[in-house]
């Protein structure tokens, strides 16, 4: 921008619009952090579908990935932030909105680990257990161990959320469709049996994150090699 | 009654600067200098113009050993924004009629 003589009205309003677009279309999201969990999610998903579905084991808890996950997220965001060169309003509401999703997670894990041995303990002491009848009379009653039925579908549920609200504040479709039908497969998984939510979670975790992470990383590539040719 | 347009935001690459400020929290001076196309001394000037009118925050810091620089705009600087542009659409709407 040479020119730094006196300027017409049109020309201004011409600048203005232009540096206006030039910040909002301005991608400096590497989508990495969406592919990733996108890939792990769907991954653990799909494996305790298999698992279920198939009753086999693999020797060991696949979602430990999903905590393993976390690792790599706090070295992408770090460098992200390094090469972060403009900071925009929504940033840290939509970080904090994350940051609460996490939180929710976590206590919703807790819960699914420590309610049901909890409960157990608490109705023993009141001297009663669960029971599991079959009543056709094929097999003897069991003890059961309390559970919340259908339990991942919570999980789409919230997979759903902080999605839609990134989406919506960004303007961003691929995240908006993909949270709208998550919502929608969460309604479908309180119909269906345990295992076919764990398949409604992968498709869950592809549409909320792999799909959109994908597509912000093509957006970002277009953008810095566009930026390596000027 | 025409509003005389403000002398510090009507110039180019200061109203360049300013328009890209307005749609963020902050940007760093690299990122302006690329969108802007503008050299680096010549926008250290009209920068620190910008600055000492008190229409932006320029915050100079240390990152892995470089110099950072981060311009904000302030609410100062948003109120002129829009009083120009206020103004700049009299002028415009003038011209039309």
């Amino acid at each position: 921008m040479p020119n730094q003589n006196q300027i017409t009205e049109k020309e201004s309003l011409e600048i203005i619009t232009s540096m206006i677009q030039k910040a909002k279309g301005t991608y400096y999201e590497t989508g990495i952090g969406p592919i990733l969990w996108g890939s792990v999610v769907s991954f653990a998903s799909f494996v305790t579908f298999l698992q279920m579905k198939y009753e086999f084991t693999i020797g060991f808890d696949v979602w430990l990935l999903v905590l393993f996950a976390i690792i790599p997220q706090i070295m992408i965001s770090m460098r992200e932030k390094k090469t972060g060169r403009i900071k925009k309003y929504e940033d840290d509401a939509l970080d904090t909105v994350w940051l609460v999703f996490g939180i929710s997670l976590f206590c919703l894990i807790v819960y699914r680990n420590a309610v049901p041995y909890v409960t157990t303990r608490l109705i023993a002491a009141e001297g009663w257990q669960m029971m599991k009848h079959y009543t056709d009379g094929s097999k003897p009653d069991e003890a059961l161990i309390p559970f919340v039925p259908s339990f991942y579908s919570i999980y789409i549920m919230l997979y759903a959320f902080p999605t839609l609200v990134t989406g919506l504040v960004k303007k961003f479709k691929p995240m908006i469709y993909g949270a709208i039908l998550s919502y929608g497969l969460f309604v479908m998984s309180c119909f269906t049996s345990s295992w076919n939510d764990m398949l409604l979670g992968t498709i869950t975790a592809i549409l909320c994150w792999l799909i959109p992470g994908i597509l912000l990383r093509k957006k970002y590539l277009v953008q810095k090699t566009a930026k390596a040719n000027v | 009654m025409f509003k005389e347009l403000d002398p510090i935001l009507h110039s180019q690459l200061r109203l360049a600067v300013m328009s890209l400020l307005i749609g963020v929290k902050e940007a760093e001076f690299t990122f302006i200098r690329e969108k802007t196309n503008a050299t680096a001394g010549n926008l250290s000037v009209q920068v620190q113009k910008l600055k000492e009118a008190g229409y932006i925050e320029v915050v100079k810091q240390f990152k892995d050993n470089y110099p950072l620089t981060t311009c904000k705009i302030t609410p100062k600087g948003i109120e002129a924004f829009d009083a120009y542009v206020k103004a700049l659409q009299q002028y415009l709407q003038a011209g039309q009629g």
